[in-house]
């Protein structure tokens, strides 16, 4: 019983810090879904791809910061190369044939990853400024975990403030809302939709990146982040950002408390949510709508 | 007079003529590739076939077919297994098995359009993987189910040893043709004109006066029947139910083979299917990494060859002259 307060305590943080990664996801899959109308197959292999190319610039450089700072990046970029080549001209042909491209290419980079990186795996150690652990009172906590939490609240936050407090922001919260309209005002929407994707691209590359030196690099752990991407979309409602952002912390602190108690109804726990949620309260948990 | 007669005839011709050339590559098949992959060829035709049932007729993209191969494939090993069923009515049980889940996924699911409606079967696909997943004392868990038998089909008067595998080809080409048939008689009634009058406008076939969910949910019913029905085949084949069976990148499989056969036709899924084994099977024995020129052909597709191998087929023939044509009234195939 004395150990139970402690332990509990130290679940609900790793929670947190999941769920903060996942709220990453999955606002980079709202957005994607919210302006694109597509549901992205291809986010998972995106963070996947973020994760990898942290490797690479691990072991080239050696710098982890580096890795943190450009592996995203070249995902943005690459993602919006993307968008603008192979997707845009999807458009006019219907919504089906994009979430059939994304799922092409979904398949295309996690086999690239395996011909590239190897089929294995890796793992990865926090930067040696983050590595061990921070006396907390209760417990110890290790400092990566922290770090984490940090970088994902100020990302957030500063998505937060492009979102609500700029002119551009206010465009991409319109695109959402009401594409036509948008267009009707003179402004380029599909524009809007190439700088939405590369963004949605490059939260899931950091997630990816971040999430490394917790739980190691696999080829299949686009494959397997995608499911949770989806739940915590349908949970925030579509397009919905605050709501991904709850979402992605109940499905984090869910899921490592479930781990603990209930290991066998976790994950079966959480899709029959979606369901429900997708039935009853299709606006998500947290939508106006 | 002689003439009159063959214009006559014609038109009662046609349709015969692509179930003539289907029984001609169920018999080459065989010579063509391994017996094993031409036995899987035809089982993910009907799948391919039940699927298209919901995505070329009724205009529904379900991310989650597997949920109903699956759901098919395991009720029938089980069944073989324990009971040691006559293997006809492991094929009904799946049928049954795969219909009642597909009543269920699609009447919730129904309830909800577009996007809404993609993501619903994925949640309830992820879900049924999950279950499976977990139930491993029943199921087998990630190492699948194992120990499929294939018990001769006693019919009284005769009992047909299915073990060989031409045997077990011919066993599941014929239930191939059967369920052909049968989803060409269920396009082709009134039932399958609503559904594809749902397709086209369903606001406008709910105008005249038609309850377009219960169609769509019967729709879903019969597909989920044929898709159990083939997944319960492939168990047999391969006396084990791996977990893929029920994964969701089938669904994505199913998907991707039905598009590029072409889903404007009754038999493009078909033409898909073989495609699509054919080349997992030819390119996976040389090349582990197989998927990735999966995607690349998939991207192909979704760019130049839209309509699937149909459109390539119909292209080709606007091409060639018609000799003599002109002299008859047009009764050129009139589908979709």
């Amino acid at each position: 019983m004395e150990n139970l307060i402690p332990t509990l305590t130290v679940q609900v943080f790793n929670g947190l810090v999941v769920g903060m990664l996942y709220a990453l996801i999955g606002i980079g899959l709202t957005l994607i879904l919210g302006l694109l109308d597509i549901p992205n197959f291809a986010h998972g292999a995106l963070y996947a791809l973020g994760a990898y190319l942290l490797v690479q610039i691990l072991g080239m450089t050696g710098s982890f910061w580096l890795g943190l700072l450009i592996a995203p990046i070249v995902v943005f970029i690459l993602s919006m190369i993307l968008e603008r080549l192979m997707i845009r001209p999807l458009y006019p042909v219907g919504t089906n044939y994009v979430l059939l491209f994304t799922f092409a290419v979904s398949v295309i980079v996690q086999e690239l990853i395996i011909i590239l990186w190897g089929p294995v795996g890796f793992s990865v150690l926090p930067p040696t400024m983050l590595a061990g652990s921070v006396e907390l009172g209760l417990f110890s906590y290790p400092r990566y975990h922290l770090f984490v939490m940090f970088v994902s609240v100020a990302v957030i936050f500063a998505l937060w403030l492009l979102l609500e407090r700029t002119r551009y922001g206010a465009i991409m919260r319109a695109g959402i809302e009401n594409k036509t309209m948008v267009s009707a005002l003179g402004i380029d929407v599909y524009r809007l939709f190439t700088v939405g994707f590369g963004l949605g691209a490059y939260l899931a590359a950091l997630a990816g990146v971040l999430i490394a030196p917790i739980r190691g690099l696999t080829p299949y752990m686009g494959v397997d982040i995608l499911p949770f991407a989806f739940v915590i979309v349908a949970l925030g409602g579509l397009g919905n950002i605050i709501g991904a952002i709850a979402a992605g912390l109940i499905i984090g602190v869910t899921q490592t408390l479930t781990t603990q108690f209930w290991p066998q109804g976790s994950t079966i726990t959480i899709f029959a949510v979606m369901a429900l949620i997708l039935l009853t309260r299709p606006q998500g948990l947290f939508g106006a709508r | 007079m002689g003439h009159a007669k063959v214009a006559k005839l014609r038109p009662q011709l046609g349709p015969i003529i692509p179930w003539v050339l289907l029984g001609v590559v169920v018999l080459i098949l065989p010579d063509l590739m391994r017996t094993t992959v031409a036995t899987e060829v035809w089982i993910f035709a009907i799948l391919a076939l039940a699927f298209n049932l919901l995505l070329g007729y009724t205009g529904l993209l379900s991310f989650g077919q597997a949920t109903f191969f699956g759901a098919g494939a395991y009720t029938a090993g089980l069944l073989l297994i324990h009971q040691r069923v006559h293997p006809l009515v492991a094929l009904a049980a799946a049928a049954l098995a795969g219909g009642l889940v597909a009543a269920l996924v699609g009447y919730l699911c129904i309830r909800r359009v577009g996007l809404y409606f993609i993501m619903l079967t994925f949640a309830f696909n992820l879900m049924a993987y999950f279950i499976v997943y977990q139930a491993s004392s029943i199921t087998g868990g990630v190492d699948g189910l194992p120990g499929v038998p294939r018990p001769p089909v006693n019919l009284q008067v005769i009992s047909w040893d299915i073990r060989p595998g031409v045997s077990y080809y011919l066993f599941v080409s014929l239930i191939f043709l059967a369920c052909a048939l049968a989803l060409k008689r269920v396009v082709d009634s009134p039932f399958g004109l609503v559904l594809q009058a749902i397709r086209e406008n369903e606001a406008r076939a709910a105008a005249l006066g038609y309850n377009t969910s219960a169609f769509k949910r019967l729709a879903f019913v019969i597909s989920g029947a044929f898709s159990g029905l083939a997944g319960a085949l492939y168990g047999m084949l391969f006396g084990i139910v791996p977990i893929d069976t029920i994964y969701w990148v089938t669904s994505g499989n199913v998907v991707f083979m039905t598009l590029i056969g072409g889903t404007s036709s009754f038999f493009g899924p078909v033409i898909g299917a073989i495609f699509f084994i054919w080349l997992a099977e030819t390119i996976s024995v040389r090349w582990e990494r197989w998927p990735l020129l999966f995607g690349l052909v998939f991207v192909l597709v979704i760019f130049f060859f839209r309509g699937g191998f149909v459109e390539v087929w119909r292209r080709l023939q606007a091409l060639l002259p018609r000799p003599g044509r002109k002299l008859e009234p047009d009764r050129g195939p009139t589908k979709d």
